[in-house]
């Protein structure tokens, strides 16, 4: 595959180490370098650190969080994907719309959704007064991991279904063959070869909460969490000293750091070559046994549609202010964000548009680079692009101010510094979804085109990247429905006047505003539901073979 | 059309090369087979003349044209791959046509040519379909029909067989070779199944580790290999080690001393005195009565018989206990196991060569 060392692929490359560098690695060096420096008052921020009892606090609080709601979410996730995965059952065909509810209620809306059910003003918490029952305030530890787990637990369930499903099930036939009862086969034969994909998914969720900004501002009230106070102290450091901030920031990406690191141990260790065999077929599951499975995986999927319900309701409630008049039914709200306040809805199109599109472009082509031009300069690029995953959208925020404000390159306060944002978060999976398809595609498809006369950029064009469509299609959707619900990155780049939906919802919630919130969030949740409905229906593409 | 001349040719991946200083001359409109063991740079070799693996010093050239440096979509190649290597998006007519458009050929010839080479291979009912519904022969036989269809200055495969069942392999085997002749194309073929060399090659290079350890007809392969180790690699040989007697000049008969007893055998290249290898194939061995005529013979005893319809092959050991293969032909003499045996030596087919 080596072609000339300087042919156009090298310089391809060279562009892209370069714009990587600038925007991933330049800004994590701030942040780093920063949190080293002394603050005016002449303590270093990590003295700081040390110093204050709410920062080890938050530290200790976020460690907590992260463990509690990994365990939560695997207790819920696993259980549901082994009965996914070996029993039908009615209603069955519900529990696989699951992963798509983390898709379309964005982790603000669920947030929001979960206040209005059960928060100090919830329609149950005021029910439950009226009968004279008081329910614990749901601001703090409940409702951090009631919502967190509810949002998270997809993740778990996802990773475990993909792994049952491709164990092979002549592995137990074998084992019970040899005399072992079906129960401990289970045990001693699947769960060492799902084991790996559980605790990877397990661990992804564990950075996913510590990363977790909306849930963990909205709800988290007195309990002091690492990025709740990461954000605070970037909103009142602004101009006067980043030291704080970069000390915070770098805590969680240490933290997460060494969670993706044990992560990547596990699953390279973990990674068991399975013969291609069958799966199992799900077994019917008829008589007693039926019954708690289904109620089981039925209030799990009632509850995981809730937030939806309580959006499009909240978004045709009447308000007086942050008082929702619950059974009063109006357009006002609707008529209010499409023809007044439209603002967020615009910005919302626009900068996640260009950052899906300029995702696109650039993870098909680092991924072709990685994938299939091997230079001396592309395993950089690799190594690069999956830095994001160890950085929360409000570290990387925070890192993308204090690079770009200054004089050479001053992004901040122009639109631009959105898009980069949204560009950067979504860029370790649209360079492993590309990957994944290149690899499928074998290099002699390149070398038959190039013998047959076509030169490689035109042969990229012509052979590779119409094979792509498929994976880039896919990649599309996703990347457009995490882009548009983006807020922990873009609520600390954005200037005013450049409030996406979420960020106008996240001030919506903080205001009370809970009608007009949600009527935000009816149409966010319409501009993610559309597109998925489109691809999974009109083009038939599946979504989730690619995540 | 061109034959294609190779000059001290030096490649390699890493720090060391792959092929050392390689030069061959292979005429034009021959088919030429690089046979060799794995890893031994055949792969190496045809990219390189693809123009996908870039050369490190010497010269590389399609007729009086050098391609040295030249990227490979500018050789004007035609490869046919181990994998096939169909676009699997586009129909068996696009594919074939995809060489013709690239060098804006207009789609009334395209049409033409493309029919002409699908009906060469026998696919013309297939021109609709996607290479996904193609059985492994049908593909393979899009794939060559794609490589010849633009014409190509000299036409590459690498195994192209090797993906096909035994019974279908001899098939396209002979699908090849016809369509190589009716063209008239210079074509470099990678295998290392010696049986295939044999059956398509006009001529042969045997790659041992990057060099070319012999390059001749097939026949030349087979019947004066100049080592043992092409002996031992096209078709099954007896290798035994032997003393060369007095030093002898190439093509002249040689003495050498086997187990003691000496023998008259045919010397291909010129040897020293000393040790040397004796080559001798099991078809060239004849078995006589112990106590039948003793030239150019030692004695043996019958170990294994084995009958295997059109010939018979036995296992006799020396008296110094050294096992040695005779294939025996149609009416073969009727030895038991334990007999004991004449073993004669052909002193114009038996080879001796340098260890
Ligand atoms: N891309 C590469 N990078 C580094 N080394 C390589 C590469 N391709 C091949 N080699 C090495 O070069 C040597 C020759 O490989 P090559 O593929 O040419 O062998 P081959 O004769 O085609 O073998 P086979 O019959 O197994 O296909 C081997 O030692 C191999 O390990
Ligand atoms: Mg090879």
């Amino acid at each position: 595959m080596t072609h000339t060392p300087r042919d156009v692929w090298f310089w391809l490359s060279a562009l892209a180490l370069a714009l990587f560098a600038l925007f991933l690695l330049y800004p994590l060096l701030n942040v780093l370098s920063a949190s080293l420096a002394a603050s005016p008052s002449g303590q270093s921020g990590w003295a700081t650190l040390l110093g204050e009892a709410r920062y080890r606090t938050a530290i200790v609080n976020t460690l907590m969080l992260g463990a509690v709601v990994t365990v939560t979410s695997t207790l819920i996730g696993v259980p549901l994907a082994f009965v996914a995965a070996r029993f039908s059952f009615p209603g069955k065909a519900l529990i696989a719309l699951l992963p798509m509810t983390t898709l379309i209620v964005p982790e603000v809306i669920a947030a929001q959704t979960w206040l209005m059910i059960l928060g100090n003003n919830g329609i149950v918490t005021r029910a439950f007064a009226d009968w004279g029952i008081l329910i614990p305030s749901f601001y703090g530890w409940f409702g951090l991991i009631t919502v967190m787990t509810f949002i998270y637990y997809t993740y778990v369930y996802i990773g475990t279904l993909a792994a049952i499903k491709g164990f092979d099930a002549q592995l137990e036939e074998a084992s019970q063959s040899l005399g072992v009862p079906p129960g401990r086969t289970l045990l001693r034969v699947m769960v060492p070869v799902v084991a790996p994909s559980i605790l990877a998914s397990a661990l992804l969720v564990f950075t996913l909460v510590v990363g977790n900004f909306a849930v963990a501002t909205i709800l988290g009230q007195r309990v002091h969490l690492l990025s709740v106070l990461t954000y605070q102290s970037f909103v009142s450091e602004v101009g006067t000293n980043p030291v704080m901030q970069s000390t915070l920031a770098s805590v969680s990406i240490a933290i997460v750091a060494c969670a993706l690191f044990a992560q990547r141990w596990i699953v390279s260790r973990g990674r068991f070559e399975i013969v291609q065999g069958r799966g199992a077929k799900p077994r019917p599951l008829g008589g007693l046994s039926m019954l708690p499975i289904t109620i089981g995986a039925a209030v799990i999927v009632v509850i995981s549609l809730l937030p939806l319900a309580t959006v499009v309701a909240g978004a045709f409630t009447r308000a007086r202010g942050p008082v929702m008049r619950w059974g009063e039914w109006t357009t006002a709200n609707m008529e209010r964000v499409f023809l007044s306040a439209s603002d967020p809805i615009v910005n919302t199109l626009i900068f996640a548009g260009i950052a899906t599109v300029l995702s696109l472009i650039v993870s098909t082509l680092a991924g072709f680079l990685i994938v299939k031009k091997r230079n001396i300069l592309t395993p950089g690029i690799d190594y690069l692009s999956s830095l994001p995953l160890a950085l929360s959208g409000t570290v990387l925020g925070i890192g993308l101010v204090m690079s770009f404000n200054g004089a050479w390159l001053p992004l901040a306060g122009s639109g631009a510094i959105v898009v980069v944002a949204y560009l950067i978060r979504r860029l370790p999976f649209g360079i492993r979804n590309a990957s994944a398809t290149l690899y499928n595609i074998p290099n002699s498809l390149e070398d038959a085109s190039i013998s047959l006369g076509v030169p490689p950029v035109r042969t990229f064009l012509k052979v590779i990247l119409p094979l792509m469509v498929p994976s880039i299609a896919a990649a599309c959707v996703l990347v457009w429905t995490t882009t548009v619900a983006e807020l922990s990155a873009s609520v600390v780049v954005y200037s005013a006047g450049q409030e996406t939906m979420p960020i106008q919802i996240f001030r919506l919630i903080d205001s009370n505003l809970m009608a007009q919130a949600s009527a935000y969030g009816l149409v966010l949740v319409g501009i993610i539901l559309v597109p998925i409905l489109i691809a999974t229906t009109v083009f038939k593409i599946d979504l989730f073979a690619t995540k | 059309m061109a034959g294609i001349r190779i000059e001290n040719l030096v490649v390699g991946y890493g720090t060391e090369p792959v092929i050392s200083s390689l030069s061959l001359e292979i005429a034009d409109g021959t088919l030429f087979t690089l046979l060799g063991p794995s890893g031994c740079g055949k792969t190496t070799l045809l990219r390189t003349i693809a123009g996908f693996v870039p050369v490190r010093a010497g010269k590389l050239a399609f007729g009086n044209r050098d391609v040295t440096h030249r990227p490979a979509y500018l050789r004007d190649i035609g490869m046919v791959f181990q994998d096939y290597a169909l676009f699997p998006d586009k129909s068996v007519y696009d594919n074939v046509a995809y060489g013709l458009r690239a060098r804006r050929v207009d789609e009334t010839a395209i049409k033409t040519t493309v029919s002409e080479y699908l009906e060469r291979v026998g696919l013309s009912a297939f021109a609709q379909r996607l290479p996904a519904a193609l059985s492994g022969g049908q593909r393979q036989r899009v794939a060559l029909a794609r490589a010849l269809a633009i014409k190509p200055t000299v036409l590459l495969m690498d195994e192209p067989l090797s993906n096909l069942d035994a019974k279908l392999r001899v098939q396209v085997r002979e699908t090849i070779a016809d369509l190589q002749r009716e063209v008239g194309i210079t074509t470099v073929l990678v295998t290392h199944d010696q049986e295939e060399a044999l059956a398509l090659s006009d001529r042969i290079g045997l790659l041992r580790m990057g060099r070319l350890e012999q390059v001749g007809t097939p026949e030349d392969l087979y019947a004066r290999p100049v080592s043992a180790y092409v002996a031992d690699f096209v078709g099954a040989a007896n290798i035994l080690p032997v003393e060369v007697a007095v030093p002898t000049i190439s093509g002249a008969s040689a003495q050498v001393r086997l187990d003691g007893m000496s023998l008259e055998v045919l010397a291909p290249t010129g040897l020293p005195a000393g040790a040397a290898i004796l080559v001798a194939r099991g078809e060239t061995l004849s078995l006589g009565a112990a106590s039948g005529a003793t030239t150019n013979a030692i004695r043996c005893t019958v170990r294994r018989r084995q009958y295997l319809g059109g010939r018979t092959s036995f296992r006799v050991a020396t008296d110094a206990g050294r096992d040695i293969v005779v294939e025996a032909h149609g009416a073969a003499p009727t030895f038991a196991v334990g007999d004991k045996v004449s073993l004669r030596f052909d002193p114009v087919r038996t080879l001796v060569v340098a260890s």
